[in-house]
């Protein structure tokens, strides 16, 4: 047996969304968990957590929210990291400065970024894009503004529904990228379906080879 | 403690105050707007430097104050602390570093 492979999960799919703390940490949770209960109606098997090392209730701390979706029963439920995730979102734009995004991306992998910038402005930024194959950008906060609420934060209850705020179109835009659900499932979950609409139609989808040869 | 390491204490204990910086907890990339100083209108009253929570202003006799931007993150106290408005929060990503 190959050692290299024995950690190999083939169809596992792994979503790393970064946030800033309590502003928009509510908004990095409700991306991966509506993205996972849509996945979990298809009949996947799922999984969605949040960092805690991260120091969560710290307002502007970079804090992460991770999702899991297999093909098969996950192997890697204990793995408390994303370490080679597929899909990376960021809830607000300034992450793109100084935070390791992009770190260990597989081939082929997307980053989805809330801003108003094009892609290219957001590519400047970003000084190595790995295995990274797409970029897209959506004004998610144009379309929803972040609850701000710490229920639910610590799983028992959250009161105020999941991707009532921003988390709705960003996740739509995610799917746009992605199909990693069908876009009629989530909308069944999120709270915020006007926006999750407007949000899979705005959404600016960008090859990443395009945006290195524009420079 | 001996009678030389006593001479070399200023009289009332007024030592000045440390410049450390701590690696382990670098802050600069909490920051989503930086503090953009107008050099004109700042009067140096030192209330943007006495009100900030990680001590990122320092003075200086040349140069006027200046903002230490590996340890700010951008909670935009010093702009609403100065009296005069000569500090504005301005978008992190309309700057390339």
């Amino acid at each position: 047996m190959n050692v290299e492979k024995l950690f190999e999960e083939p169809g596992l799919k792994q979503i790393t969304v970064w946030a800033r703390g309590v502003l928009e940490n509510k908004e990095a949770r409700d991306v991966v968990v509506a993205l996972t209960e849509a996945a979990a109606k298809e009949g996947k098997y799922v999984q969605a957590w949040e960092n805690y090392v991260d120091l969560p209730d710290r307002i502007y701390v970079p804090v992460r929210a991770y999702g899991k979706i297999g093909e098969q029963p996950l192997e890697s439920k204990y793995v408390y990291e994303n370490e080679v995730p597929d899909i990376v979102a960021l809830t607000e734009e300034t992450l793109v400065k100084g935070n390791p995004i992009l770190q260990g991306v597989k081939p082929g992998s997307v980053l989805v970024v809330n801003t108003k910038r094009s892609p290219q402005e957001i590519a400047k930024f970003i000084k190595d894009f790995g295995n990274l194959q797409t970029l897209v950008t959506i004004d998610a906060s144009g379309l929803g503004s972040a609850v701000i609420t710490l229920s639910g934060a610590e799983g028992a209850t959250d009161a105020s529904g999941i991707g009532g705020g921003m988390s709705a179109p960003l996740a739509a835009a995610i799917v746009k990228a992605t199909n990693i659900v069908s876009f009629e499932n989530l909308l069944s979950i999120v709270k915020n379906k006007e926006a999750a609409e407007f949000g899979f139609e705005r959404a600016q989808v960008v090859d990443v080879k395009t945006l290195q040869i524009a420079g | 403690m001996s009678a030389h390491a006593t001479k070399e204490i200023p009289f009332a204990g007024t030592v000045p105050s440390p410049q450390t910086e701590n690696e382990g907890m670098i802050t600069g990339h909490w920051r989503t707007r930086r503090p953009v100083i107008d050099r004109d209108k700042c009067t140096e009253c030192l209330m943007c430097w006495i009100s900030c929570p990680d001590a990122c202003i320092t003075q200086d006799d040349n140069k006027g104050l200046q903002f230490n931007m590996k340890y700010c993150k951008g909670c935009g106290i010093c702009t609403t602390t100065c009296p005069v408005g000569a500090i504005t929060n301005v978008p992190e990503l309309d700057f390339a570093d």
